[in-house]
């Protein structure tokens, strides 16, 4: 009895003592972050790298201007909101890197990101202990994070980063809570496993909110949870129906909510951004209606077209301009020498244009245009008509030429073009805004397109009209815009204006446009995927007095590295070992470390994740996407030191197993401190001569020739 | 006592002949769809516009660029020079009419007659895979009715050979796997050598090169827990891998070894490749630089090469930078330096060391090293090439390059250049024409010297930007020597005379090893991936090409509405689709199944199911999936090799609906049924073919009411002549 009573007091004693061990090393990484991260966060006192973006954003949110991005906005939303809460007035202009404050309350915001930034280090603590249960691994997987310099530069700015990051080590952790939540049997409507499962949802939607490559994350947890329901699956004593009924949870709480969620931001970010702004050309004319100020904008028109009106013709290509011609010439050599067209983003008198009927001048009465008809359309400002030869387009080849010809509506033939509905039936009524128009040439068989190609100088670098003889090109779809008319009755533009659906579904169109013609350009250096893991260069956040230059701490990332390497022999090595123990007949032994590597296992398919897809874009890449990968990379690391370390321990004696790994993990403490000791300059800011000059304070420090500090 | 016997029995001769009647049979049908009326049309169709050229500049021996690796254009050169092809025709536009000194059926037999095997080797490949006779018979017959690629083997085209290749590699691969020993080592050596051949006619035969790797490593995985002898195992392992790697690797290599020892004669195509490349092809750069001088020394005359990327050489002109740009930025006002990429007189540039006045060459010629500090006079202005502090044109984070002009506004003249010679041999070396790649290092600045690949706008002729720029490092910042000679000097006739005796340039230095030249080749493949036109009117899209959505027109006869286009054979191609989800479906159900340790199948089914699905399924996606990832206008007949594989699995999938089915008593009768509607469906295939048929033959007018009714979907593009 006494016994036994002893043996739960020393259990319980050395619980304690654990527990107690575990907060001290909890707080004292929670203190280092925050110390290192808000040591001189306020300065430079001027604007940073891409702050000029972000910071130019917020001032849109809170002027409530309408503006384009590629990314979506949950990150600037918040960005703002800090700003707001923090005295920002939204005044200040972001103009370039380099710019001074001034005055501009830009604080708050900057410490709003640092906050977020810094969160993610005991974020990633509690991952790796969530996973691992195993403190040094825990300790050592932190402490790498912590003492990477780059991903310190990362997080202190107005950036998008440190809040993607943020989310996206939410989502980690709550995804490998509800993983353990589910081992230990937990029932799928108990409220813990609910609300972490919403925990978990919500930080999916905030990370797919900020940036896209949040999706890199949701495949990973997705993953997670299949193997989460294949291991309830396998679980014989429970029916079929548990897992079921875990499956239609998890499908409510992390697809069906996350995507509520999604929608619910961009329903707040059309809501605040109601008044036009800069990129309202980017959207459809249903589109800009909704935005105050904007000249569509409860405006009036006729509902249809009828012989006669006057009318403008949206080009339906993402940012595409108006039908336009002017008083000038194309010049000798570049096909006839006719009156050039042209497409114009901006609203202007030469943008008008009338319909009349192939045949004849005028119309009796009100006729309204449908599709099929055959119509000549003349230049109101000119009195050409837009015409199509067999020339070749001034830019583009394989297109025909399109001119104005004639005079005061007489021309020829060839300016007789078929209009029809996109989709649509003959016969159908040509509606304003809503109808999307092809203009098919009728003699030459090809159709009305802007190849978005700037014209040269002659033509004042307006956009190359041009007919093509594919009738299948997507840029060849034109709106009526303004219509005027006077014996139609006219309807308020505001029955076109577009839902909030068709808006969140044209933004979207126009994101991942805008997001594909993010290409290099011929002979531009850009960063590529392989350079990233060794840290071949970095970027320059500020320049001349006080410089930071983003790069990792090399020590980090070149352990990283050798890690990931490490991992991957140590994996097949052991998968071959398991498999030959069978060809002996002995079965699988379930080590200690199985633990560890499986966790190694899930970090290692993390860092895949959010590393390999890069490799295969065709868009501009930056070195800062790495900084996602890195998160996994580190956790790794930390795991698998503690997995060696206790596999080497087990072959040594006790005493010296003990000396040696207490030996090992203090040099390799002491080495990442005292690396992060050498490189926080990058982050603090340097001045003085360059690196490569033997004066410099970072003397020495310049490793690899391509580092630029 | 009866081996004895047997032995002395006298011997005699037997003659044991297997005939696989189904086999011959098979490929008789597909050699008569195949080269049924072979030369017609005799018209240049699609892209035998290209690999026509091709064959043309191989009998001529003129060198030639092309993205694609060289052994598939070799093959139609073979038939081509057996046929006595004298490679006079000029491939100018599709649908040009062929002239009689081509032989166009020779030409167009080496894809034809790997058409029809691929109908024979799609049998064999199935039996291997130990499937039901008539499971082979039916994937036969399902390539044999197959539109697509009855036309892809029509004409001069590469995708036949290709997959013809590859299936017959991962044949000999799994005959490999399922043999020991010597047997296995001859199966997987001819297996190895098919893959080199299959990627060497096009890269997307590297999936299928994959693939086979994939088997080979699943065998050898497998074999790990039957297999006790560890040293065994690694001796196994370790050939297998030794075979696949180097045999591939060899037959690539030698196949570019052929292609350019065929290839001597400089032609128009060689303007990509370096000026070391182009002088050691006859009669190309050879011809002009032979017997320039090869040190460049003080009062060299040059043309400076950007060796790397685009083909442009260092120029400057009579015009200066516009004092304002159109953003607001003030430049030097100085005269204009660019890349220009035509040859020109002003791309002459004069070495010059900066003590010495006189810009004769001495004797001996005062060679410039690496390391030397010279200046570089523009030879037709005679301005000294500078860079000063002052943002450049386009690319404002780097420095201006100009010609300095005294304004004697207290901006000095900063023309000093170190020559750093990249691929030195010593640090002595010396500056030698072609031959050294240098980097021209601004000594004021520490910049170096840049084509930054944008273009000037119109006050710059559309030229393209020179920068210096800090980052060294860039391959933009290589420049090599390109023609050269030296000044002659005021008493012409004397210089002259010293010049011939000057050292010239031996015809060595211009060799290149097969190595070096196999190197950059290989590099230009990689770096100048094809500029095929975007939004070409057939392109299309990997998602699109499942359910068929656009075909490709290859030609249209100029005096009816005959017309060939590259188009499925709806029926199989929806059927395949299906099969593909059905496998999926299955897939899933069938794992779910075993989780939950409910057997529903006997375990040698199940395992015909898996196994079969690492070779179809896998080789399915495998030459499917990338196509997702690669950033280029791409075709219908891109899917092809992927399709091939979803042939197959739609052959397998009935034959295991039928295993299942007859597993069972209960569905006898429902098995019967099953055959009838696979007998009704393969009907209903073999009369789509038959229909869509003269779209490959191209030689029945159709008329407007006879193209709409093959118009089965209105996304297809047919054409039709105008009426007059």
């Amino acid at each position: 009895m006494t016994h036994k009573l002893q043996g739960n007091v020393h259990e319980s004693n050395l619980f304690q003592s654990k527990t107690t061990i575990w907060w001290i090393t909890f707080s004292l990484l929670y203190g280092a972050t925050f110390l290192t991260r808000y040591y001189k966060v306020l300065e430079p006192d001027h604007v940073c790298w891409d702050e000029t973006h972000f910071g130019k954003m917020a001032s849109w949110y809170i002027n409530r201007t309408f503006f384009f991005d590629v990314h979506p906005p949950l990150g600037k939303m918040l960005i703002a909101l800090s700003g707001k809460l923090s005295g920002y007035d939204g005044t200040f202009p972001f103009e370039k890197p380099g710019d001074k404050y001034d005055g501009a309350r830009y604080q708050g915001m900057r410490l709003f990101c640092t906050t977020l930034g810094a969160l993610v280090i005991p974020l990633t603590f509690l991952s790796i202990w969530e996973m691992t249960k195993s403190l040094e691994a825990t300790f050592i997987g932190t402490l790498l994070l912590l003492c990477d310099v780059g991903f310190m530069t990362l997080n202190r700015y107005i950036l998008l980063d440190p809040i993607l990051l943020f989310f996206m080590s939410c989502s980690i952790y709550g995804c490998f809570k509800v993983s353990t939540l589910t081992n230990d049997g937990l029932l799928p409507f108990s409220p813990r496993m609910l609300s972490w499962q919403i925990f978990l949802g919500t930080s999916l939607a905030c990370t797919m909110s900020v940036k896209f490559v949040g999706l890199f994350v949701v495949l990973f947890v997705g993953l997670r949870t299949v193997a989460d329901l294949w291991n309830i699956l396998g679980d014989l004593s429970k029916p079929v129906k548990f897992t079921i009924t875990h499956l239609i949870v998890r499908t409510l709480t992390l697809i069906v909510w996350p995507f509520v969620l999604y929608v619910f931001f961009f329903w707040i970010h059309l809501t605040v951004l109601s008044k036009s702004g800069n990129g309202d050309g980017f959207y459809s004319s249903g589109f800009q209606a909704r935005l105050e100020g904007n000249s569509l904008h409860n405006a009036s028109a006729p509902r249809v077209l009828a012989y006669g009106a006057l009318v403008t013709l949206k080009n339906h290509r993402t940012g595409g301009g108006y039908l336009h011609s002017h008083h000038h010439l194309y010049p000798a050599g570049v096909g006839a020498r006719q009156q050039q067209i042209t497409t114009y983003t901006h609203k202007d008198e030469n943008n008008r244009w009338q319909i009349k009927p192939y045949n004849r001048e005028r119309v009796e009465g009100t006729v309204v245009v449908r599709s099929g008809d055959l119509v000549r359309v003349t230049h109101a400002p000119t009195g050409r008509n837009l015409h199509s030869h067999r020339e070749r387009a001034p830019l583009t080849a394989k297109h025909l030429q399109v001119t104005g010809y004639g005079e005061d509506g007489v021309g020829d033939a060839n300016d007789v073009w078929k209009i029809v509905i996109s989709g649509g039936k003959d016969g159908e009524e040509i509606q304003t805004v809503r109808s999307k128009l092809m203009l098919v040439h009728y003699l030459q068989a090809c159709v009305l397109t802007t190849t978005g190609k700037q014209l040269p100088k002659w033509g004042y670098e307006q956009q190359e009209v041009s007919c093509n003889p594919n009738l299948r090109d997507k840029n060849a779809l034109w709106n009526i815009e303004d219509n005027v008319f006077d014996d139609l009755p006219k309807v308020s533009f505001e029955s076109y204006a577009s839902g909030f659906l068709e808006r969140f579904y044209e933004s979207h169109a126009v994101m991942f446009q805008g997001n594909s013609g993010l290409k290099p350009k011929e002979g531009e250096v850009t960063s590529q995927p392989w350079q990233w893991p060794i840290n071949y260069r970095g970027q320059f956040f500020s320049g001349s007095t006080h410089r930071i230059y983003l790069l990792g701490n090399p020590v980090v990332w070149w352990t990283n590295l050798a890690f990931l390497i490490i991992f991957f022999l140590v994996y097949i090595i052991n998968s071959i070992k398991e498999k030959r123990a069978e060809a002996f007949g002995v079965s699988r032994q379930v080590g200690e470390g199985s633990l560890l590597l499986n966790a190694a296992g899930w970090t290692f398919i993390g860092w895949a994740l959010h590393y390999i897809p890069f490799w295969a874009m065709g868009r501009v890449l930056y070195f800062h996407h790495y900084f996602p990968a890195l998160v996994f990379s580190s956790m790794l690391t930390g795991i698998l030191t503690e997995y060696l370390l206790s596999s080497v321990r087990s072959y040594l004696s006790p005493e010296l197993g003990k000396t040696a790994y207490h030996c090992i993990i203090g040099v390799v403490i002491s080495t990442t401190v005292y690396s992060f000791y050498l490189f926080s300059p990058l982050a603090y800011g340097m001045s003085g001569p360059l690196a490569s000059e033997p004066n410099s304070t970072m003397a020495g420090l310049k490793w690899l020739e391509s580092w630029e500090f | 006592m009866l081996m004895n016997e047997m032995n002395h029995s006298p011997s005699r001769i037997y003659l044991q002949l297997e005939i696989d009647v189904i086999a011959i049979g098979l490929l008789i049908l597909a050699l008569c769809t195949r080269l049924y009326k072979l030369d017609e049309p005799r018209h240049i169709v699609f892209d035998e516009l290209h690999y026509g050229r091709y064959v043309s500049l191989y009998t001529k021996g003129v060198f030639f660029f092309d993205a694609h690796p060289p052994l598939g254009k070799q093959l139609l050169y073979l038939a081509g020079s057996i046929a006595g092809y004298d490679g006079n025709f000029t491939f100018d536009r599709i649908g040009t009419p062929y002239t009689d000194n081509v032989p166009v059926k020779a030409l167009r037999l080496v894809p034809a007659v790997s058409g029809s095997f691929l109908v024979l080797i799609t049998y064999f490949l199935m039996l291997e895979l130990s499937l039901h006779q008539w499971t082979a018979i039916l994937a036969a017959l399902l390539v044999l009715l197959e539109n697509c690629f009855l036309a892809q083997s029509r004409f001069m085209l590469l995708e036949s050979i290709q997959i013809l290749f590859g299936l017959c590699g991962v044949y000999c691969i799994i005959k490999s796997t399922k043999r020991i020993g010597l047997t296995a080592l001859v199966w997987l050596c001819a297996a190895a050598v098919l893959l080199g051949c299959c990627f060497s006619v096009k890269y997307s035969g590297l999936y299928t090169y994959y693939l086979s790797l994939f088997l080979v490593g699943r065998h050898i995985w497998l074999q790990l827990n039957q297999i006790k002898s560890g040293t065994r195992l690694l001796f196994s392992a370790l050939w297998r891998f030794a075979v696949l790697l180097i045999i591939p690797l060899a037959v690539y290599v030698s196949v570019f070894y052929m292609h350019l020892s065929m290839l001597p004669k400089a032609g128009p195509h060689d303007s990509v490749m370096t000026s070391a490349f182009q002088a050691s092809l006859q009669g190309g750069l050879a011809s002009i630089t032979h017997g320039q001088p090869l040190h460049v020394a003080h009062g060299s005359q040059i043309t400076l090469r950007h060796t790397h990327g685009r083909t442009c050489w260092l120029h400057s002109h009579a015009h200066v930078y516009p004092v304002r740009y159109a953003d607001g930025r003030g430049s030097s006002h100085q005269q204009q330096v660019t890349c220009y990429s035509f040859k020109d007189v002003n791309n002459w540039w004069i070495v010059k060391r900066p003590d010495q006045a006189s810009l004769a060459v001495s004797r001996p010629p005062d060679a410039i090293r690496h390391g030397d500090i010279v200046q570089l006079l523009h030879g037709i202005t005679s301005r000294a090439l500078n860079s000063h502090d002052v943002a450049a044109a386009v690319s404002p984070q780097s420095q201006e390059v100009s010609c300095y002009i005294d304004y004697n506004v207290s901006m000095p003249a900063q023309n000093l250049w170190r020559v750093d010679i990249v691929n030195r041999d010593s640090e002595e070396s010396t500056w030698d024409s072609i031959r050294s790649l240098v980097r021209l290092v601004h000594v004021d600045t520490g910049s170096g010297l840049r084509y930054s690949g944008r273009q000037l706008p119109a006050w710059g002729f559309h030229q393209h930007e020179i920068v210096a720029d800090k980052v060294l490092s860039h391959q933009d910042t290589i420049w090599n020597v390109e023609e050269h000679r030296y000044t002659k000097a005021d008493d012409r006739k004397e210089r002259e005379r010293e010049l011939v005796t000057a050292e010239m340039i031996p015809t060595a230095v211009t060799q290149l090893t097969f190595w070096e030249k196999f190197t950059e080749l290989q590099y230009k493949m990689i770096a100048h991936a094809p500029d095929a036109p975007h939004g070409h009117m057939f392109a299309s899209e990997p998602a699109e090409w499942p359910l068929l959505v656009r075909s490709i027109a290859y030609w249209l006869s100029p005096d009816s509405n005959a017309q060939i286009h590259l188009i499925g054979n709806i029926v199989t191609w929806y059927t395949g689709t299906i099969s593909v989800i059905v496998y999926s479906a299955l897939l899933a159900i069938y794992s779910v199944r075993k989780r939950r340790a409910c057997e529903d199948l006997p375990p040698f089914v199940l395992n015909k199911f898996y196994e079969t699905g690492y070779t179809l399924f896998l080789g399915y996606w495998l030459h499917y999936l990338p196509y997702f990832f690669i950033d280029r206008t791409l075709f219908l007949h891109h899917y092809l090799p992927a399709y091939i594989f979803k042939i197959l699995l739609l052959a397998y999938i009935v034959d295991h609906i039928y295993l299942v089915l007859q597993l069972h008593e209960k569905t006898r009768h429902v098995t019967n049924l099953f055959i009838l509607c696979v007998t009704i469906w393969l009907s209903y295939i073999v009369l789509t073919f038959k229909k869509f048929s003269v779209l490959n033959y191209g030689n029945v007018d159709l008329k407007e009411n006879d193209l709409m009714s093959l118009r089965w979907k209105d996304t297809w593009d047919f054409i039709l002549h105008k009426k007059i």
